[in-house]
């Protein structure tokens, strides 16, 4: 394995020091799972591996109002635990029980998955439906920014060098909410998304008042399907026609690459599948 | 290179050690202590054959820093009993749910995780806890077998 200097922070005033510090030259060790696959691989050019796994700050699940912020270490075993979002937010829960496995779930962070930025991270495309807000701090200031404007392409966001996610921020499910995630992938469990989507509907009198679509895997960062989301809001009547008409729209919502899990051919056709799917299991859903 | 200094509890026993800071627990399980019942499979988290048991969960051990470790309880293979084989292994025994052996340490530390969280688990959920487990000689059926015939309903 490469070599490096392993800092530990005890808390987030000293890994925002760090950070200050270290500046670009420094990566943070949440639950590793990606990290240290690449530091054996020599993917790591950064020196210096600051350790935040016991920083207290950046960690639980928390009701404060109509909100529930997550800490950024929550690691994906605690969310599937966490009888809160199971109630208020169980797309997150569903979309953490695909990851990896449960030797991974109990390691990865949700923080992590959000930082690594890959257009695949299982976690993205349910905070893309819930509008979640992302609260980063430096050690002289702290912002929040929507999910949305934090990527800007595969491994990238616009998280600054002596900054950290300190928690993400979402608003509790209301009535009439219904949504879903699928992923496909080589296998159920231990594998990368080919494509994933995720839908929230909120129905009122047998119409969609409010509905977001977002793709993982199928574009540099996961992204929503607008257009589509617009055509559904205008629909009276639903039946499976119609959908399928306007599930093929994704294809103009998505740019997808070739790869060794799946061509960019291939990607599009099944994005406008579960696309599909999804609706068709939320419309049939409580809602 | 930098050395750190850990402090943890490994089978029962305190381990005080200064260690290089970029090795796995895997790489120190094998090397520092001999401790090779612990299997180096894939080395990226994805065959479960490095799975270990740290306080009360279960994880890939080589996908653990050694410095991670300090002040933790890490339970291997080796730990799981003093003299004889574990109800559970005797039965995976009993079933001949092993061929090669290789993922066998794995499979047996995620499923005695599974077994201290719950002693009647249905097929879903033994599936469910080897899931992070890969075996390519037997198919896991009489893995799950060898489970089911243990576990309490």
């Amino acid at each position: 394995m490469k070599e490096f200097e392993y800092y530990r922070a005890k808390n987030l005033k000293e890994a925002l020091n760090y950070s200050k510090t270290f500046g670009k030259n420094k990566r943070f060790l949440a639950g590793g799972t990606d990290l240290i696959v690449r530091l054996k691989d020599n993917l790591i050019k950064e020196e210096n591996i600051i350790d935040i796994q016991n920083i207290e700050e950046l960690k639980g699940i928390n009701e404060v109002n109509d909100e529930i912020h997550i800490g950024a270490l929550t690691t994906f075993s605690e969310i599937i635990e966490s009888d809160l979002l199971k109630k208020y937010s169980p797309l997150i829960v569903e979309a953490s029980k695909k990851v990896g496995s449960p030797q991974i779930r109990n390691k990865g962070t949700i923080g992590g998955n959000i930082c690594n930025a890959s257009p695949a991270g299982d976690s993205i495309p349910p905070l893309f439906c819930e509008d979640a807000k992302l609260f980063l701090e430096s050690s002289s200031d702290s912002r929040i920014v929507n999910i949305e404007d934090f990527f800007i392409g595969p491994g990238k966001t616009i998280l600054k060098d002596d900054e950290i996610l300190v928690k993400i921020i979402i608003k509790k499910w209301k009535k009439g909410e219904s949504g879903f995630f699928n992923k496909l992938g080589q296998r159920n469990a231990l594998t990368i998304a080919i494509a994933s989507s995720c839908i929230k509907i909120k129905k009122s009198d047998g119409r969609i008042d409010d509905i977001k679509i977002a793709l993982g895997s199928v574009s540099p960062t996961v992204v929503r399907a607008k257009r589509v989301e617009n055509l559904l809001k205008n629909l009276k009547e639903f039946n499976k026609d119609e959908l399928i008409k306007i599930c093929n729209e994704v294809e103009k919502e998505i740019d997808p690459i070739t790869d060794v899990r799946g061509s960019r051919e291939y990607r599009i056709e099944v994005s406008k599948y579960l696309v599909f799917e999804a609706l068709n299991n939320s419309l049939n859903l409580r809602g | 290179m930098k050395k750190i200094k850990i402090n943890f509890i490994l089978n029962d026993t305190q381990i005080i050690d200064e260690v290089p800071v970029n090795i796995t627990l895997l790489e120190y399980l094998r090397d520092y202590h001999k401790l090779t019942g612990t299997k180096e499979g894939c080395s990226k988290g994805e065959c479960g054959a490095c799975t270990v048991i740290i306080n009360n969960k279960t994880y890939n051990s080589c996908l653990i820093l050694i410095p991670e470790i300090d002040g933790k309880k890490v339970l291997t293979i080796e730990g799981l009993s003093k003299d004889d084989v574990t109800p559970l292994q005797n039965s995976l025994i009993q079933e001949g749910a092993f061929q090669c052996g290789f993922c066998a340490s794995g499979m047996v530390m995620s499923l005695t995780d599974l077994l201290s969280k719950n002693d009647s688990p249905s097929i879903e959920e033994i599936r469910e806890s080897i899931s992070g487990n890969l075996c390519r000689c037997t198919g896991y059926k009489k893995i799950v077998d060898a489970v089911k015939k243990i576990s309490k309903s």
